[in-house]
């Protein structure tokens, strides 16, 4: 089975646009914990992800079941945080327009079939 | 109105509920604390002077943010003969800065022990009314200088930190202060009490214990001067008016809320002491209120709004893609989802509401980057109409919640359950499509086809959007017309009947352009007509319908904000004459509440009461209520933007005499506006009968 992250990073990257972060503009960092960091970069809706950039504007950090869980929409982003469980640094009006990523709706679907 | 016993300072959705002396005796029945970010921080906060409460000389609140408690040591009795005064100075910031001095009027030195007891309940605002049980776990930490209440939950972490730049004995309870003072000298400490939401981490900035710098309280006297020196100015013959102005732009002031994801900027919270939160329909109505004012409260709820809007379909929270927000809350009840506000999205107007507001701020601001910058936003909000507000496709939205437990059962601005009554008082059924609600919509579309043409570069969608407008006003004015009572229905309801309750409702039917020419009469007729219309303004239902009660919340009772909306769509109409006295009314209501209008007040007939009866439970000040006479003068003024001008057409109540509003900004720079009180409101409608 393929793995849930990578496979939401790999998705990502193959989507290339996003119409949600259509005006948004930025970098993000995901720190995944035992499991390794991604670099989202947005520029008006097109995307690029790597594994390792110069710098970003806003960091999450969780850990990978609560991850996997926002990405299958199991897990709200915002409660997430909220209950401190997912810690945001950086750029907070940035930071929120980033969680429009969740859920991915084909690896949610993917969960449920 | 009751004598007053509590006294409310506050920023933000930061504020401190005490008694006159300055304690805080939370009980389930007082909703009495330091409330920061929905939870509260201290529910317990009394000083002593060797053992005893000081009795209370007198209190200052003349900021809203700063209050002042003038106090003697308490003797068991009420004769006060004391050789000691004592001060207490509170501003409110994040969590809130207090000094506390000790006046010795004595030729002797005098030796005292000073006390403050704290304790912190971190009761979520939603557990405050119904004292619900913690989940979680209390913690005290002692450190060198400072006591540390917490309360953690998994790993939800609230902290209260209290320090005291004085030298104190410090206990899990208490701080304690061996007090010398000599002849005629005086002892001071500040104490410095922060809300600290443990792992939000640089997002805010936290107090770490700065003494004397009286921060918060001079960044607030600055940001209200600096509101006070951008606003127009106004003088009227009529001095109640200068009272109610100058109250209204406190409160607004006040009850701004500083959203982490937009540093630097605030929009209007709802109201104290429950709705100190964003909420998508109260913050975009204050906002549109307070236009010709200042266009900053809009452009910043707007940008809040369009962050939030919903991009899922989630039940709990009444979400879908494109959807405006209704609420936001950041309690421990929202965190572990035990309530839906994170947020939560039960309002079918807040979605056509944000498009009215962001082509209405261009209007008056000319901000076109805002209008390009949120087109995405806007784009999702229009298919959010038509996909997911039009559930069944008729053509009109309606709502009905997913959330059954937690959720609304009424998501317009009548939001009580019991607000959609036929005209025999029995209950419609869901789902519900208010008639306002379609009213907003035709307005959304109309605009948004102007900024389509003019913004987007997109005339087929302005073609489209204007074709669709007109369809629904045609539609609109046959199927929720009732011909025999010769108004509009308040709602279509589940099962297709027409509610057929009078109610003011019609009155923003008025203000959207959605009432086609010819049947503006009847409708104006009813809002003005005895059974509506109570003297002091336009009722929620009209007296006479099966489910009217003068002190019903949503069925009877008067509300401000909702007789401002129905004067501009009087003016939209030419009902000048109308307006005006809808206007005077309710300015005159204003004179019994000392300019600070309640949230609502009772139905009863002016000629039976003689002056307003507050609503009882009412949130005051309650910001929609504090925006109405900004749009009332608006109204009055006949203020509107054409272009790069602003037409002014004013119809001013005789009683006001001259009323002037000077240095109006817009896109035109700044305009003043004039008027001569020439309509004589006391022979005005009233006199005929609704059906």
């Amino acid at each position: 089975m393929i793995d849930t992250t990578e496979a939401f990073f790999a998705r990502l990257a193959e989507r290339g646009y996003e119409p949600l972060l259509h005006s948004v503009s930025g970098t993000s960092r995901w720190d995944i914990k035992d499991t390794g960091s991604w670099f989202v970069a947005v520029k008006n809706g097109s995307l690029t992800v790597s594994r390792d950039a110069a710098g970003a504007d806003c960091v999450f950090a969780c850990s990978k079941e609560d991850f996997d869980h926002m990405v299958v929409g199991k897990q709200n982003p915002t409660t997430l945080f909220m209950q401190g469980r997912m810690k945001i640094t950086g750029n907070p009006g940035l930071a929120q327009l980033f969680l429009r990523l969740f859920p991915d709706e084909s690896l949610a679907s993917r969960e449920q079939g | 109105m009751g004598e007053k016993t509590t006294i409310s300072v506050l920023e933000g959705n930061n504020f401190v509920v005490s008694d006159l002396r300055g304690d805080i005796d939370a009980s389930p029945s007082e909703p009495l604390g330091l409330f920061a970010w929905d939870t509260r921080f201290l529910s317990r906060w009394l000083l002593t002077v060797d053992g005893q409460r000081p009795n209370v000389l007198s209190t200052d609140d003349l900021d809203y943010f700063y209050v002042q408690f003038f106090l003697v040591p308490g003797t068991g009795t009420i004769y006060v003969d004391s050789d000691l005064s004592i001060m207490r100075k509170r501003a409110v910031g994040n969590g809130f800065h207090e000094d506390v001095t000790i006046l010795n009027h004595k030729d002797k030195p005098v030796d005292l022990k000073v006390r403050i007891e704290a304790a912190a309940d971190f009761a979520d605002l939603f557990e405050v009314k119904d004292a619900l049980k913690k989940k979680g776990e209390f913690y005290h930490r002692i450190e060198s200088d400072r006591l540390v209440l917490g309360y953690r939950r998994e790993t939800f972490a609230r902290e209260t930190l209290i320090i005291p730049s004085a030298r104190a004995g410090i206990d899990e309870h208490s701080l304690s202060f061996a007090v010398h003072i000599e002849p005629h000298g005086e002892w001071a400490t500040s104490l410095e009490v922060a809300a600290v939401l443990v792992g939000f981490g640089e997002n805010r900035e936290q107090t770490t214990g700065g003494h004397g710098d009286q921060r918060a309280r001079s960044n607030m006297k600055r940001s209200l001067e600096k509101l006070g020196e951008a606003v127009p100015r106004l003088s009227c013959d009529w001095p109640s008016l200068q009272v109610t102005y100058r109250q209204s732009l406190i409160d607004l002031a006040a009850l701004r809320f500083f959203p982490i994801t937009l540093p630097g900027q605030a929009l209007p919270a709802a109201g104290l002491p429950w709705f100190m939160t964003i909420f998508g329909r109260d913050s975009m109505l204050v906002s549109y209120q307070a236009l010709p004012f200042t266009s900053e409260l809009a452009e910043a709820t707007l940008q809040a709004l369009a962050q939030q809007q919903g991009t899922r379909v989630d039940d709990f929270r009444d979400e879908e893609p494109g959807k405006i927000m209704h609420e936001m809350r950041f309690g421990e009840m929202t965190a572990f989802e035990e309530r839906p506000h994170s947020p939560y999205y039960g309002a079918a107007d807040a979605t056509p509401l944000f498009l009215i507001l962001l082509d209405e701020v261009e209007r008056w601001t000319g901000n076109a980057e805002l209008v390009r910058q949120l087109e995405m936003e806007a784009r999702a909000a229009l298919t959010w109409i038509d996909k997911y507000g039009d559930r069944n496709g008729d053509g009109y939205v309606e709502y009905s919640r997913r959330n059954t437990e937690t959720g609304l059962v009424n998501q317009c601005w009548k939001d009580s359950w019991n607000s959609i009554l036929f005209a025999d008082g029995t209950l419609s059924r869901l789902p519900r499509a208010t008639c306002e609600i379609q009213g907003y919509v035709y307005d959304a579309k109309m605009r948004c086809a102007r900024l389509a043409r003019t913004f987007w570069d997109d005339p087929e969608l302005a073609n489209r959007l204007e074709k669709e407008a007109a369809e629904l006003k045609r539609r609109f004015n046959q199927d929720f017309w009732l011909a025999d009572r010769e108004f509009f229905a308040l709602a279509i309801d589940g099962d297709g009947r027409k509610v057929d309750a009078l109610t003011s409702n019609i009155g923003h039917l008025l203000w959207s352009g959605i009432v086609a020419e010819d049947k503006a009469e009847a409708v104006v007729r009813h809002l003005m007509g005895p059974h509506l219309y109570s003297g002091w303004g336009v009722r929620t239902m009209a007296e006479g319908e099966g489910g009217y009660n003068p002190i019903g919340y949503h069925l009877g009772t008067i509300w401000p904000h909702d007789n401002a909306f129905i004067a501009l769509g009087l003016r939209r109409y030419g009902y000048r004459e109308e307006a005006a006295r809808v206007a005077m009314n309710m300015l005159e209501a204003a004179t019994y509440f000392k300019g600070r209008l309640p949230e609502a007040f009772a139905g009863y007939p002016r000629e039976l009461t003689d002056f307003p009866v507050e609503y009882p439970t009412a949130c005051s000040p309650q910001a929609w209520a504090s925006g109405a006479p900004l749009l009332l003068l608006r109204a009055m003024l006949g203020l509107e933007p054409a272009g790069d001008h602003l037409l002014i057409d004013p119809a001013i109540p005789s009683m006001l005499g001259q009323l002037e509003l000077l240095d109006i900004p817009g896109r035109w720079g700044r305009i003043d506006a004039f008027g001569r009180g020439r309509v004589d409101t006391s022979a005005v409608g009233n006199s005929a009968q609704s059906s």
